[in-house]
């Protein structure tokens, strides 16, 4: 390959996932199929890498970049494991809300720029530019819905009064029973530290220009 | 990976799961203490996974950061454009 430290930089770098013996290692264009075991470093970095390209072809100011880019790190995290985790479903749930919200948004503000165009027009302009906002509000409406967290579950017997402050940091993790907390855990501090490796082996990549 | 979700069917879960479950998270932390006994508080350990995985939200912030200013003054056709491309064909 005419690069080879992107190699290494695909396969890891010196990390070992030894939890997983089963790990296939997919060429890049069929990482999209969800697979059953933990997903390779290839997965993450074929979805973080598309996230990047697609940042990097839009404008726009730098603190949003940043946003934009960390979003995209948690959200590549999140497909690239597909859906058999509790917390990468949660993150998915985010991200497609969070998508939904903005949809919402940027077709409220096109039916402003339609009233404000038509000012003097014909009395059936205001009508298709009420219902843009409905149908925005109602889908806004929704996500808030799903994205209500289920009631805990009563805490279980023995069950310290620290893994309240874990189910805030894993996502997903208020309606988890403790058992189920403690391996989404594991899995997401596992693929959160291969996000991060990739994360800085990207940035070390860039920065020798 | 090993999961515990057929053991759970059974209705409670014993003393015995958690405890693994517990210790397989503790070898995940970065000041794993691999001591014979169990001995090691649980709180201790859960407030030390709290911590970490804090860090290593910290850690994706800064790389985020980081990366939004490197990709800033990366345009499409220096080499660092030319890897993802390549990568992502």
């Amino acid at each position: 390959e005419d690069f080879p430290w992107t190699c290494r930089l695909m396969d890891g770098k010196g990390a070992t996932e030894s939890s997983n013996p089963n790990r296939v290692v997919e060429s890049v264009p069929s990482a999209a199929v969800a697979s059953a075991s933990a997903p390779t470093k290839r997965m993450l970095a074929f979805h973080f890498l598309r996230a990047l390209s697609r940042i990097h072809g839009a404008a726009g100011p730098a603190r949003r970049r940043t946003r934009t880019i960390r979003r995209a790190a948690y959200s590549s995290m999140a497909r690239a494991t597909g859906p058999r985790r509790a917390w990468s479903r949660a993150l998915l749930l985010q991200a497609q809300a969070r998508a939904r919200r903005s949809r919402a948004e940027t077709s409220r503000r096109a039916a402003v720029l339609v009233r404000r165009r038509v000012v003097a027009g014909p009395a059936a302009a205001p009508a298709p530019a009420r219902a843009a906002p409905v149908g925005g509000q109602a889908s806004a409406a929704a996500a808030r819905a799903a994205l209500a967290p289920p009631p805990p579950p009563a805490r279980q017997a023995g069950e310290p009064a620290r893994s309240d402050a874990l189910r805030r940091l894993v996502p997903g993790g208020a309606g988890m029973e403790y058992c189920s907390l403690l391996e989404e855990t594991a899995d997401y501090v596992r693929c959160l530290r291969a996000q991060v490796q990739l994360m800085q082996g990207l940035a070390d990549l860039f920065s020798c220009q | 990976v090993k999961t515990m979700s057929g053991r759970r069917s059974r209705g409670s879960v014993s003393e015995e799961e958690i405890n693994e479950l517990i210790s397989r998270l503790q070898t995940l932390l970065p000041t794993a203490r691999r001591r014979g006994s169990s001995s090691a508080s649980t709180t201790k350990m859960l407030k030390e996974t709290c911590s970490y995985i804090k860090s290593l939200h910290r850690e994706v912030d800064d790389l985020s950061d980081r990366l939004s200013d490197l990709m800033s003054t990366m345009d499409n056709n220096s080499p660092a454009a030319e890897i993802i491309r390549s990568l992502l064909r």
